[in-house]
């Protein structure tokens, strides 16, 4: 219980660092809004001081405000879910967007994510126990993939499946045309099919490392006295395989996914872009690109909150898997 | 590459990630040639009809505000709803009439008298009238939230088809932002709405030859209204937007025919036609790309550029054939030394020797700008006059990589005349925030689309000191360039007080002969806007030889009368 609560407060500072981060940074940016907005709509037409007046009574801008009263405001809409109105999709509130959006990369990126930590430390394990098979010269092979910069690897994949050969989709979330959005199964169907290539290409350009790591560390574990123990009793080497050297070999490879987890928003730009899929991703570049700050602070508060979240539930999953690592007070 | 969005020059950042492999990705598409099928929906048939339009919008929310220029979804503008008249921007010819069928102005120029088109009627069945004109007109003068062109008028519908806009003072210069910038909203949905200046406006009723049927994030559809004025238009059923994150994913889509209409620069443009015969392409240049300079000393400009001499000489001194070349792609056109568009605003340029800006690098006359300007050479080729060395900074945005490279290619060209510029990028923000303060010795921008096509939009913009600001002060309204001449001011005061062509001609004869002089800013060439089409399911696009409308997919009104004109491929 006491582990439990001094993790807690950790976390509670943490966050309270993160979100004033949040606040701050944007702030310390040059240029408003305001200025923002007139220049974008002088590319359109004629911008008058009274285009200025407008856009200013549009969005509220009020500058006078001291900092201090400002970060209150925000504190205080932070705990009402309010994260403010985003500028480029005025007067759609943040809220909304990434609840239109986060689904779709928590589906795409995160099932990607779990497949390829499942995937890897399986075929980890066996090419470890199973040391100088066909399976452990593969290892250099996916390494490879994994080296290959991600961009360029999704997009030849993207070209030869998607133009020469037209096995999958081109571009999107699921097929615009001939489905609408909604429990029926042409529309799941087609959220499958437009999935897979951009969930394969995470999958082959991330499975290398788990394989690597879980590989290596199964043959140090093997090397350990009582896994030599466990044989000598002759327990089954499924048994020694799985119990013995595998529970203790995949502890840093669980840090590792808690981390990559927390990622799983922030890894999804370039996935996005590439696959032009719906996901925060796309929402991010889009915020960064039109200079939408309060767009920008709700993302950044959703990765750091799945950071923060993630850490905190491999921690508490880790003291399951590994007894040593709680604490004795 | 990158895909211009809507028409801002910020969207091209967001693709400089992916921008080397696209490259390589977009050549391989290129060299395939060929594979385009994909057409599941068939052409030739008019009742199944449908046309798809590929923006570059990102995360779509639904919003079909038209007072919302800025953040409203593309077609709400032009599709949906429609302004009373049409300005084309892409050519010369004179406004069309849509909503209204004539106007006139009283002498003093204080009010304007609209006639509205008979026998029109709403998406929802209503009949239009000169009462919704007058209420769209009082909507804006009572909510100053939306009144963006800052329009102090009043409006009162005569009669059914007349309607009487007063002004304070003389106001000829509205003409456009009126006529052909405004969405007629309908009175009888618009008074029941309680904030128009928060409203998404779900359900749009509108006179455009589209009308809304359905909304995802991911794409929206509209589908042809059954009421519309013009006779046998629209012919297409059915148009349908979506969003792709790249120009690569633009193009992709394009060649499989899963998109008909998309606006990007594509650098391998020429053999992705070559490749595919049924894709077609038009070049509308319209933003004269410039070297901006903060050019007055009086208010508080500091560096050599507040000396004439040195913004002439780099105008000289620059080879702007090679610029189009390394930077321009070859599609760049000719810009002139007034900042009009040669092609549609030849009449308007006084001095023919003024029309276009010279091609290749003049370094003689350059230098002999500069000797007579007393800048000397020193033993590093440099030059400097009274200790200060002429040195010049000049910002661009990171990631504009065709900026970039003008940007490089000018430091070599400016060396050959004894000028030392000094490239930096900034993010768009800083880039913007120094532009607008005036914080900034060279940058480089373009000049912005007028709200017609008379120079005085272009002109009032960037030459009135009304529009300028001390340094460290905003400029937002335009004149960043810190331009301030009383004799421009003048002609400008009398040819906005005016709608004789004739006298407006004179004035802006002025302002040419006082900007050609002093060159705030500098022009290289008219940035290319490529739009690009699949003729395989409709045509009747706009091409090089006929621009009967800007054809750009972000270009608002010039959508709809785009999307009118089309018919199904046979």
């Amino acid at each position: 219980m006491k582990t439990l609560a001094r993790r807690l407060g950790f976390y509670v500072v943490a966050l309270w660092a993160a979100v004033s981060l949040n606040f701050l940074i944007p702030r310390l940016m040059p240029g408003n809004p305001v200025d923002i907005m007139l220049s974008k709509l002088a590319q359109h037409g004629p911008v008058t001081p009274a285009t200025r007046q407008s856009i200013e009574l549009l969005l509220g801008a009020d500058s006078g405000e001291p900092l201090w009263k400002q970060y209150v405001e925000y504190l205080g809409q932070l705990l009402h879910g309010d994260l403010g109105i985003s500028v480029s999709q005025y007067p759609t509130p943040v809220t909304t967007v990434i609840a239109q959006t986060l689904p779709w990369t928590i589906g795409l990126v995160g099932l990607a994510t779990v497949v390829s930590f499942v995937l890897g430390v399986g075929l980890g394990t066996l090419a470890g126990w199973k040391r100088g098979s066909w399976l452990d010269s593969f290892i250099p092979v996916t390494t490879m993939f994994q080296s290959i910069p991600y961009f360029w690897l999704a997009l030849i994949l993207l070209y030869l499946f998607g133009s020469v050969w037209m096995i999958s989709p081109l571009n999107g979330g699921y097929d615009v045309y001939d489905t609408m959005p909604g429990w029926n199964l042409p529309f799941i169907g087609s959220v499958i099919s437009h999935g897979i290539l951009p969930a394969a290409t995470i999958v082959i350009s991330s499975v290398g490392g788990w394989m690597l790591g879980m590989r290596n560390m199964m043959v140090s574990t093997l090397a350990e006295d009582y896994i030599v123990t466990a044989e000598a009793k002759g327990l089954r080497p499924g048994r020694v395989m799985r119990t013995y050297a595998a529970r203790n070999a995949v502890l840093p490879s669980v840090a590792g996914f808690a981390i990559s987890l927390g990622f799983v928003v922030a890894g999804s730009i370039v996935t996005e872009s590439v696959f032009s899929y719906p996901g925060i991703g796309s929402a991010l570049m889009g915020a960064v690109g039109s200079n939408d700050y309060a767009l920008m602070q709700g993302i950044f508060l959703v990765i750091t909150l799945s950071v923060l979240g993630a850490n905190f539930v491999v921690d508490l999953l880790y003291a399951v898997i590994d007894p040593r690592t709680r604490q004795r007070g | 590459m990158k895909l211009l969005p809507s028409g801002r020059r910020s969207g091209r950042r967001t693709l400089t990630l992916v921008a080397a492999g696209c490259a390589a990705a977009l050549t391989l598409a290129a060299c395939s040639g060929g594979s385009s099928s994909g057409d599941s929906t068939g052409g030739g048939d008019a009742k199944n009809s449908s046309v798809t339009i590929a923006g570059n919008n990102g995360a779509m929310t639904e919003n079909f505000n038209p007072f919302m220029a800025g953040t409203a979804l593309a077609g709400t503008l032009g599709v949906i709803y429609e302004p009373l008249y049409y300005y084309n921007l892409a050519s010369d010819q004179k406004p069309q009439p849509l909503l209204a069928t004539g106007f006139s102005w009283n002498d003093d120029g204080t009010q304007l008298t609209i006639t509205t088109r008979d026998g029109v009627k709403w998406s929802d069945g209503e009949p239009f009238s000169a009462n919704d004109v007058a209420y769209t007109f009082n909507l804006l003068h009572d909510t100053p939230a939306l009144n963006t062109s800052g329009l102090a008028a009043t409006a009162k519908a005569t009669d059914d088809h007349t309607v009487v806009l007063t002004f304070k003072g003389t106001s000829y210069m509205q003409e456009p932002s009126i006529l052909g910038n405004q969405a007629i909203v309908p009175e009888h949905v618009w008074k029941n709405i309680a904030d128009p200046t928060k409203d998404i406006n779900k359900n749009p009723v509108g006179t455009g030859p589209y009308m809304f049927k359905s909304f995802t994030p991911q794409s929206y559809v509209l589908e042809k209204n059954p009421n519309y004025w013009e006779a046998g238009k629209p012919v297409i059923q059915q148009v349908r937007y979506i969003s792709l994150d790249t120009a690569d994913a633009a193009s992709a889509a394009l060649t499989a025919g899963q998109a008909d209409w998309m606006s990007s620069f594509l650098p391998g443009l020429d053999q992705l036609l070559k490749g595919h015969q049924e894709l077609s392409y038009v070049n509308t240049p319209a933003l004269t790309t410039s070297v901006f300079t903060c050019s007055s000393t009086a208010l508080g400009c500091k560096g050599p550029q507040t000396d004439p001499a040195v913004r002439q000489a780099i105008y000289y001194a620059m080879d702007r054939t090679q610029l189009n070349k390394l930077a321009g792609g070859g599609f760049a056109g000719e810009a002139s030394p007034t900042l009009l568009l040669p092609d549609r605003d030849a009449s308007w340029i006084a001095d023919p020797a003024n029309v276009t800006t010279p091609q290749s690098a003049d370094t003689a006359k350059a230098d002999q700008i500069l000797d007579a300007a007393g800048w000397t050479k020193g033993s590093d080729g440099i030059r400097s006059k009274d200790g200060q060395k002429l040195s010049l900074t000049i910002q661009t945005v990171s990631g504009w990589s065709d900026y970039i490279s003008i940007n490089d290619t000018l430091k070599q060209q400016l060396k050959a005349v004894g000028i030392d510029l000094k490239p930096v990028q900034l993010a768009w923000n800083e880039w913007n925030a120094n532009e607008t303060n005036g914080t900034y010795q060279l940058s480089l921008d373009s000049i912005g689309l007028g709200a017609s096509s008379n120079p005085y939009f272009t002109y009032e913009g960037k030459y009135d000191s009304a529009n300028t600001a001390k340094v460290g002060e905003s400029a937002a309204a335009g004149n960043s360039g810190r331009y301030s001449n009383p004799t421009v001011d003048k002609a400008l005061a009398t040819a906005g007080a005016t709608n004789d062509e004739a006298v407006q001609k004179a004035q802006y004869a002025i302002v040419q002969q006082e900007v050609v002089k002093d060159m705030p800013y500098i022009p290289i060439y008219i940035n290319s806007a490529l739009t690009e089409f699949n003729n395989t399911r409709v045509t009747g696009w706009p091409t090089n030889d006929n621009k009967y409308a800007f054809a750009a997919t972000w270009k608002a009104w010039d959508n709809g009368i785009v999307l009118k004109n089309l018919t199904p491929a046979k």
